[in-house]
């Protein structure tokens, strides 16, 4: 049973409508096209011969019998891609990602050699067949242990150049650390002097993945001196970009074709195969795809494993006045996106606590594992899993009630973050009493029977939005007046296209169902910089309005020009029929959105403008734990976010339900298990993710009733927000219910059970 | 995956000559859901598969005069999990269907399979053997009866040899026998289990006359627990003699490590199981309750 | 993965030492090791063949005798590939042995990794057959013990 909280909008509005996503019923009936089926002719599939082991020198590839396979048309290594692509190094921060491993190979399952043929099955056939000879070198595996090893996963530091604050990194040798983030506010040691309690807590996540319904699917196709590539990805502006400059093509020669993806949650961004596909079909001169496997998704991105180590100082009234946060990302072979995450992450490490001082560390680090990137919540819900465990364990020491502590620390509106810029527009407090309500905090709880022990807890949260970041959209009015919106926001399943439907619907006031949004296609679909982080409904959402309003505009000049009167109603498709003598013409607007932002000092990441919009969430739940098997039932989670005024109260609802079951996963049982550096569990069958038996029982979805006032509407961003909490609030529950803290996630039953024999000194045996 | 020939006899005696006693890369194949696993993880790599699909009689849930079921080999878990004779007959097996794997994987594989699979996390193995169920196996040479618990041998190993097959399921009268299998998942509850137990108990009053208690998933192969069984033979139900029954079972098992659990642990799911499970098979609505994942 | 263990013979250590550095004798204890070759004194090059149930595996395995220190530790490197699918085998060993009476206890601790296709999906399956070739190991040992091959 699921309960919604989410108030619509007045009827006739096309804000606030719970209009069902515009392409539901395309999908449900498999007729909306994804990457998986498009076939080009001449189309060639590429298989992958992957890496064994996880750190070496390539001595030698022997591809001669690969090549003897009947229906085999190619096989190549890096020096083939050499040939058409000379510098074959991408990534987002770093340029240290080649597109098939060059002189070493950095982890199991790697790309090293790819076999074409225009059967994919004679393709994987001889694969097989390909051997290779490695120098093995030690691997590095561990966060920590990759900090000061003397095992360097690259020999030297590559920066992108397209963040300025990762250029002071370039040519840096002898080192894991890809990224040093600091924030420095006050003087933490002397504020742990000067408190009452110290307290100081490690926590850890776990390495887990995302594992969308559809796996990487990309096909390229490249002629003389222009490329098509047809690919599953989240932002198709940046591949555009990056495929021109590694070909030294102009950006117009480059076109992105996304259709719907099957989900993406992060993991479809920046280059994934689109580099690959179009080096081989410069190399064949034919359309090549290749299509991973869900195996194959366990070697191509993952989420950020992350050790946590967090001290507190409190004074003797139980204000938090110093904290000390060092966070260490695993980041794997590659560093994708994993800077960002780093940094963007640590502005908001400290919680959303009013702390006078505060340091952060936030590093991330490079091992001999599958590379780990974007995945929804952008590093926060590791975070919120270690301050709100050790908020919780903090107000439990000094046996202050743990809603009582969030009160009186809590950050109140217009206080100072830890970056120095002020909190507005996030109803953290509101949030906080919500949850403590829905649990009935104040009255006590069945606290179970026999072996079952009952108990609650809650979690709270803050993210700063990605910033600053770029969308630009354009509308174009048709002759009959039926509208169509460029916008390069990709739909995953999110209902985008539905919203941003709904806001030229409001703006040129027809119904919503009447917006046709086009497939995203660069040549058509203008810049926008990614769908991620939660941003598209704000900044995509300004873009469209601001592109909607001069549509409406010029709609306005036009009947002043025609001698309409004023306050005439005529349809758009009369005044063009007036205008031009017949059905012809059309209208269009444009608009680009780039919030304001200040970058952080180097050095203290201090920011008086660090981010357009807050995104604040609430977790409350009530868990049994049978304390004869540590089996944990979560019977209630409940989810109050922030979201500014839902511009689709029915979508909003569901991005809540989706994001606290997708981090349900994450916290009580995923996990990828690795031995010698090789996932042994990467398959569905091994790696469970959530099911429907595995939804709680009563699920509780709220957005608080709020506005975001910058925002399109009154409206912010939802996708990642009910990520945050989940994880903590179940932690917490699992204390209060039987006395047992775990630290690490997963909290799956074994876990949960060797923690309750530890508390009754009758610990397990290890095997 | 690498090609192979998929034929489809029409006759029993058609398929058996298509079978092959020395060549481990033929298979017999029901509803498929099983192998096709085995096969996408490059660990099986067959030569031909012999579809059973289209083989008339196999399949079919007779209701005896005795009490008892015959089920034939080709029947769909569904049709297991929908039945009414079975609802009748064996309660337990209804119960049991409704966590088993998921509704696409009943709709399709068949008690046949799921049993000439001999895979040890299943869920109807153990059950099947908690009622004192037997098969009928038919060869070259003819039939032949085995019960379920002597069928299984090991891990993805049963008796059969390659050019046996599976006909029938029968499942004896259960008089006053009742039934119950937990299946502990410890992670997502849509997961094989880490450990399952079957118990089948025959009471007088709060007294046991005899119990059978079988383990899976935690094991090579569903076995049956003596030691629990002899304890729990004449005990009385109470929190005490379950314990020492569920000690007795936890000691004897030969449990395996695996990505679901530590062996130490598994042998505490089973000490605590086996008298949950018995609880179940009574009625007992409270634990019930609670081992019911 | 992990296999650690201790088994008990009925030999002195001295023996017992000397028929485990023998390859042939050790090999013959490992279910399923065929067509064993000396390179040289500590180099050996073998195919090891298993199943499980119907399912046939076959590597080419290399192995390196690492440390031989008599009288009580002997180190060896193995390192296979999987014939006809992409994929890597590593283990090592490390044997100890202590006298006890006249009796000698091995105490023997293997390393493996399986990488690729078998090792990431397979493992699983692979797992347990692991299991069972130290069970089939044991005996064999003892039974060649017993059987008074201690010369």
């Amino acid at each position: 049973m699921a309960t919604t909280t989410i108030q619509g909008g007045t009827v006739g509005s096309q804000i606030g409508r719970s209009l069902p996503r515009l392409e539901a019923r395309e999908k449900v009936s498999g007729r909306a096209e994804y990457t998986h089926n498009l076939s080009l002719p001449g189309m060639l599939h590429a298989k992958i011969f992957r890496s064994t082991i996880a750190h070496g020198r390539i001595k030698s590839i022997d591809v001669s019998a690969a090549k003897k396979v009947p229906g085999v048309h190619r096989v190549v290594t890096i020096e083939d891609i050499k040939t058409v692509i000379p510098n074959p190094y991408y990534g987002p921060a770093f340029h240290d990602q080649p597109i098939l491993a060059h002189e070493k190979v950095r982890f199991v399952g790697e790309p090293v050699a790819v076999v074409l043929a225009a059967d994919p099955h004679v393709a994987e056939q001889a694969v097989q067949e390909i051997t290779a000879e490695y120098e093995e070198l030690p691997a590095v595996y561990d966060e920590i242990e990759a900090l000061d090893s003397k095992v360097y996963v690259h020999e030297e530091l590559k920066p992108a150049g397209t963040f300025a604050d990762l250029k002071h990194l370039t040519g840096r040798k002898q080192t894991n650390v890809a990224l040093d983030f600091k924030l420095r506010r006050g003087d933490v040691e002397k504020g742990f002097a000067e408190a009452a309690h110290v307290f100081e807590h490690t926590f850890r996540t776990q390495k887990v993945l995302h594992l969308a319904f559809e796996p990487f699917v990309s096909i390229g196709d490249a002629k003389r001196d222009a490329v098509t590539i047809y690919t599953s990805s989240q932002g198709p502006s940046f591949v555009r970009t990056e495929i021109a400059r590694l070909l030294g093509l102009p950006e117009n020669r480059v076109r992105i074709r996304v259709p719907y993806l099957g989900g993406g949650y992060g993991s479809k961004l920046y280059i994934k195969l689109e580099a690959l596909v179009t080096a081989l079909s410069l190399l064949t001169r034919r359309p090549v795809k290749i299509s991973l496997t869900m195996e194959e998704c366990f070697y191509q991105i993952t989420k950020h494993p992350c050790t946590f180590r967090i001290k507190s100082g409190v004074d003797k009234d139980g204000k938090i006045i110093a904290r000390k946060c060092e966070v260490f990302w695993n980041g794997g072979a590659y560093a994708d996106v994993g800077p960002r995450v780093t940094q963007k992450s640590g502005f908001t490490a400290s919680g959303p606590y009013d702390i006078e001082h505060v340091h952060v560390d936030s590093y991330a680090l490079y091992t001999n594992l599958t590379p780990a990137g974007a995945l929804r919540g952008f590093g926060i819900p590791q975070l919120v899993w270690s301050y709100e465990s050790h908020t919780d364990m903090i107000a439990r020491a000094l046996k202050i009630d743990p809603v009582e502590f969030r009160r009186k620390n809590i950050l109140k509106k217009g206080a100072r973050q830890a970056t120095g810029t002020p909190v507005n527009d996030a109803p953290l407090e509101a949030i906080l009493e919500r949850i403590a309500a829905r649990l009935a905090w104040g009255k006590p709880i069945d606290r179970g029977s026999g072996p079952v022990k009952r108990g609650r807890g809650l979690a709270i949260a803050i993210k700063a939005v990605i910033a600053p970041t770029t969308s630009v959209a354009v509308l174009n009015v048709t002759a009959d007046g039926s509208p169509i919106l460029y916008c390069g926001t990709i739909d995953m399943g999110q209902g985008s296209d539905t919203a941003m439907a709904q806001i030229v619907g409001e703006i040129l006031n027809v119904p919503a169902e009447s917006v046709r949004v086009v497939p995203r296609d660069t040549d058509v679909t203008p810049y926008d910089m990614g769908t991620l982080g939660s941003r598209s409904l704000f900044h995509m959402g300004h873009a469209v309005r601001i592109a909607a309003e001069e549509c409406r505009a010029k709609i306005a000049a036009l009947r002043k020009e025609l001698g309409e009167p004023e306050g005439s109603n005529t349809p758009v498709g009369d005044l063009f029929k007036k205008k031009y003598g017949m059905q012809a013409g059309n209208i269009v607007g444009s608009g680009s959105y780039k919030p304001d932002y200040i970058p952080p000092q180097p050095g203290t990441g201090m920011t008086t403008n660090v981010a357009p919009f807050w995104m604040v969430a609430g977790a409350g739940t009530e868990v049994e734990v049978d304390t004869e098997t540590g089996k944990v039932d979560v019977t209630r989670l409940i989810n109050v976010v922030d979201c500014g005024k839902p511009i689709n109260p029915k979508i909003v609802e569901t991005q809540i339900s989706g994001a606290t079951l997708m981090q349900l996963g994450f916290t009580m049982f995923e996990k990828m298990h690795i031995d010698g550096g090789q996932v042994t569990n990467a398959s569905l069958a091994d790696y469970k993710i959530p099911g429907i038996l595995d939804v709680p029982a009563v699920m509780e979805n709220e957005a608080i009733d709020t506005v975001q006032p910058n925002g399109p509407f009154g409206a912010k961003g939802v996708g990642e927000t009910a990520t945050f909490c989940c994880g903590p609030a179940i932690a917490n529950a699992i204390d209060d219910a039987c006395g047992v803290r775990i630290t690490e996630l997963p909290l799956n039953a074994e876990t949960v059970y060797r923690a309750l024999r530890a508390l009754e000194n009758q610990p397990l045996e290890d095997e | 995956m690498t090609p192979f020939d998929l034929v489809e006899p029409t006759s029993l005696k058609e398929a058996l000559g298509l079978l092959d006693a020395d060549d481990p890369a033929v298979r017999p194949l029901g509803g498929g859901t099983a192998l096709m696993l085995m096969m996408k993880a490059g660990v099986f790599r067959p030569t031909r598969l012999v579809s059973l699909r289209k083989v008339g009689g196999m399949s079919g849930i007779k209701a005896g005069a005795d009490g008892s079921l015959t089920i034939g080999a080709m029947t769909p878990l569904a049709a297991l999990e929908h039945s009414a004779e079975v609802a009748r007959a064996a309660p337990v097996i209804t119960r049991t269907m409704r966590r088993l794997s998921n509704v696409r994987v009943r709709n399709v594989a068949t008690v046949g399979g799921a049993l000439a699979h001999g895979d040890p996390h299943m869920d109807l193995p153990p059950v099947l053997i908690a009622l004192g169920a037997s098969v009928t196996a038919v060869g070259p040479n003819g039939e032949r009866t085995l019960k379920v618990e002597d069928l299984l041998t090991g891990y993805y190993e049963t008796a059969l040899e390659k050019n046996e097959l599976i006909s029938s399921v029968t499942i004896p009268a259960q008089g006053a026998r009742r039934a119950a299998y937990i299946k502990f998942t410890a992670g997502s509850a849509e997961d094989w289990p880490a450990v399952g137990v079957a118990v089948s108990v025959e009471a007088a009053g709060d007294t046991l006359k005899s119990a059978t208690v079988v383990a899976s998933a935690a094991t090579t192969k569903a076995t049956r627990l003596a030691s629990a069984e002899a304890a729990l033979a004449g005990a009385r139900v109470d929190d005490k003699a379950l314990r020492a029954a569920g000690d007795a079972g936890a000691q004897e098992a030969d449990i395996i490590s695996d990505v679901r659990g530590s062996a130490a642990y598994k042998r505490e799911l089973i000490r605590v199981h086996v008298g949950r499970a018995v609880r179940q098979a009574l009625g007992d609505s409270a634990l019930a309750a609670n081992g019911a994942h | 993965m992990n296999i650690s263990g201790e088994i008990t013979v009925a030999a002195p250590r001295a023996a017992v030492f000397d028929k485990l550095k023998d390859a042939p004798f050790f090999a013959s204890c490992v279910d399923g090791v065929k067509d064993l070759k000396e390179v040289d004194s500590t180099h050996y090059d073998a195919v090891l063949e298993t199943k499980v149930a119907y399912m046939k595996f076959s590597f080419k395995v290399s192995v390196e005798i690492t440390n031989l220190s008599p009288p009580d530790t002997i180190e060896a490197k193995v390192e296979g590939t999987p014939i006809g699918v992409v994929g890597r085998l590593t283990a090592t060993s490390r044997t100890h042995l202590t006298d006890s009476g006249g009796q000698t206890v091995i105490a023997y601790s293997i390393d493996s990794t399986l990488a690729g296709k078998l090792g990431s999906i397979g493992q699983p399956v692979l797992k347990a057959k692991a299991k069972e070739m130290e069970k089939k190991f044991t005996e064999r040992l003892r039974a060649a013990f017993a059987a008074g091959e201690t010369q």
